[in-house]
């Protein structure tokens, strides 16, 4: 039971990993992207009809790294450039994802892709318990777990992310330094995309291994909120994509046991937990927010 | 010239301009498909105007969008966002069937339907309290709480309609029990029922009270300027939590006129979407209630138009999403009256 809850968790918490680190990249420039779940589907179907077109998993995977960042481009068009409201905007960003992979998803949906298979790693995988849930997946799995240190060190250690923290927290210390904060912006929500995007491609051509419609099914979303949760900090992401992801794991091996419990109530927890988390952490959390995010959540104008 | 760029640089035309915009790209984005846009539009048109029937359905399917837009432009008023009308257009059908099995037939048509009203309204409210308890006590942010409580929303729905109020003569996809006449909303034209005079009404309301009453006066302080407002001595957190619950009333109510006016029963995935084609419809046009009457009105066209796109051209259900998002983002960035270069 617990290992097969740990295992769930690192498999399927992978893509909302990915896109809950990019997403506090591109929060921590000022841009919140609720057009996540939007870059996660296209990255889902861009991966996966790469993939069969070429045959390769990898060319998938950088398609749809490219295709989860135009989709965050055009929110940081309209955000950055047309100053349009973010919350908004993100919401019929995802919209338009939902529609546009929908469409263009059609022909691929009973398809079959080569996938991403698992390495077990030689020895490692074969260490009870820990083997199985850390050293036994695919290699975008493998490199998740690299994704979040790696972001940390982007963002706290290399001048690019000092900019972009700048311009999270006071655009005008970045004008001072004749520094202008909007490429800066755009960079971040282009990674945070990009980056959605991938976990996307987890999702279809790793995890899931086929595509159907809208099958990211609000993990873009939570990867959102765990943003939060993790207090604007990458590593702190891995621990929220893992809590959701086990819960689902939790309640699907229920299931799989048989229980009374209907499968709604059962499949209603690892919302709840989140929710939950959320709820005992905010208080302390709002202090993290980078400063000028406050001005997206709190004018609605 | 002058007279044209004067004429180009109104509001009105603006968002208009942006709406034809979305159109091209749509078509853009329906060749790259490899379908005919011009018969895509054609098939989208003949749906929406075949008969009056269809011209009924757009009317129909304009009242739960409107509803749901309201639900997202009252507490806007107060600077808070609302994404959780999908949810509390769920409970409000609910609640109302909930209402129906506690009458189970034994008031009057009128009263009955006043009840189930009231109680989806009630169940509406309920939902979004959750969101507004957890913003007050924990400092949860509203728009991720009221996302969240959407699935929650969408799994109770399932967990009724799958276990206590299946209905045990039907076969196939489970659903509840159809209502009884008295249950539904009569009808005053072909498909249309009275819901939809229902909704206008809520809009004219909704567009009187933000404006005229001295709630809505300070909502919108609260919204321009929250600092303002607490110095004013206004108790925020009660303002707040009473948008937030008055924004769930309204999409509860919606929930119920979809569920009693068109389906006339509870099956799972009764709402879907239509939180969020709500919260289009009240961006496109800046949170005015009034104007969300347009815009739901040409989003039900376009979702209804969406049909004669799946049948005729075999095209995705969903791929009219494109359509509706494309119409937003124009607005959001190039509708309405010109501004100055972004600021954010």
């Amino acid at each position: 039971m617990i290992e097969a809850v740990l295992t769930g968790a690192v498999r399927g918490g992978t893509s909302i990993v990915f896109a809950g680190v990019g997403e506090t990249i591109a929060e921590r420039s000022g841009v919140t992207n609720l057009g996540t779940e939007g870059s996660m589907l296209c990255g889902a179907l861009t991966a996966y009809a790469v993939g069969i077109e070429t045959g390769s998993p990898w060319l998938g995977a950088i398609a749809g790294i490219a295709a989860g960042a135009i989709l965050a481009l055009l929110h940081a068009a309209l955000v950055l450039w047309r100053g349009a409201n973010q919350v908004a905007t993100g919401l019929a960003i995802t919209f338009l994802g939902i529609g546009a992979t929908s469409l263009f998803g059609q022909d691929y949906v009973s398809q079959g892709v080569e996938p991403f298979t698992p390495w077990a790693i030689p020895g490692l995988s074969d260490i009870p318990l820990l083997g199985s849930v850390l050293f036994d997946h695919d290699p975008l799995t493998y490199l998740s777990f690299a994704i979040a240190p790696l972001a940390w060190w982007f963002l706290f250690r290399s001048a690019t992310g000092l900019k972009i923290r700048a311009a999270g927290e006071r655009p005008i210390v970045l004008s001072s330094m004749g520094i202008d904060h909007r490429p800066v912006r755009w960079l971040a929500v282009a990674i945070g995309g990009g980056l959605a995007g991938l976990g996307g491609a987890q999702l279809s051509t790793a995890f899931a291994r086929t595509w159907s419609e809208n099958m990211v099914a609000g993990r873009g979303f939570i990867a959102v909120a765990l943003v939060i949760f993790a207090a604007w900090n990458p590593l702190l992401i891995v621990l929220g994509a893992y809590l959701f992801s086990g819960a689902v794991a939790f309640e699907l091996e229920l299931q799989a046991r048989g229980t009374d419990v209907s499968i709604f109530l059962l499949d209603a927890i690892p919302y709840v937990v989140v929710l939950a988390v959320l709820a005992l952490m905010s208080r302390r959390r709002t202090h993290a927010a980078p400063e000028s995010l406050a001005s997206v959540f709190d004018a609605a104008a | 010239m002058t007279v044209l760029r004067r004429i180009a640089e109104r509001p009105s035309v603006r968002t208009l301009g942006s709406v034809v915009a979305a159109l091209v790209v749509f078509a853009a984005l329906l060749v790259a498909k490899g379908a005919d846009p011009i018969s895509g539009y054609r098939a989208m048109w003949d749906s929406i105007t075949r008969d009056s029937g269809a011209f009924g359905d757009v009317v129909v399917r304009t009242s739960p969008y409107l509803l749901a837009a309201l639900a997202v432009v009252v507490p806007a008023r107060a600077g808070l966002f609302n994404i959780g009308g999908e949810g509390q257009l769920v409970i409000g059908a609910v609640t109302a069937f909930a209402a129906a099995e506690v009458l189970d037939q034994h008031a009057p048509r009128a009263i009955t339907l006043v009840v189930m009203a009231i109680a989806a309204m009630l169940g509406g409210a309920a939902w979004a309290a959750l969101a507004a308890a957890l913003r007050e006590w924990t400092g949860t942010n509203e728009i991720i709480s009221t996302l969240l409580l959407n699935y929650l929303a969408t799994l109770l729905l399932g967990w009724l309609v799958f276990g206590r109020w299946k209905d045990p003569t039907s076969t196939g996809f489970p659903r509840t029990r159809s209502l009884t006449d008295a249950e539904r909303l009569p009808i005053i034209w072909g498909r249309v029922h009275v819901g939809v005079i229902v909704a206008l009404v809520a809009a004219v309301v909704v567009w009187l009270v933000i404006n005229r009453t001295a709630w809505g006066f300070k909502l919108g302080v609260l919204g321009g300027n929250a600092e303002a407002a607490r110095r004013a001595g206004f108790r925020t957190g009660a303002l707040a939590t009473s948008a937030l619950l008055a924004g769930g009333a309204l999409a509860g109510l919606g929930g119920m006129l979809q569920s009693s006016g068109v389906e006339g029963q509870l099956r799972p995935g009764i709402m879907v979407g239509y939180g969020f084609t709500g919260i289009l419809a009240a961006w496109m046009v800046r949170q005015h209630p009034l104007k969300a009457i347009l815009s739901s009105f040409v989003l039900a066209a376009v979702a209804v138009g969406g049909n004669g796109l799946k049948i005729r051209e075999g095209l995705s259900a969903a791929s009219v999403n494109i359509l509706m998002a494309l119409m937003l983002l124009a607005v959001l960035g190039w509708g309405g009256a010109r501004r100055s270069a972004a600021s954010r």
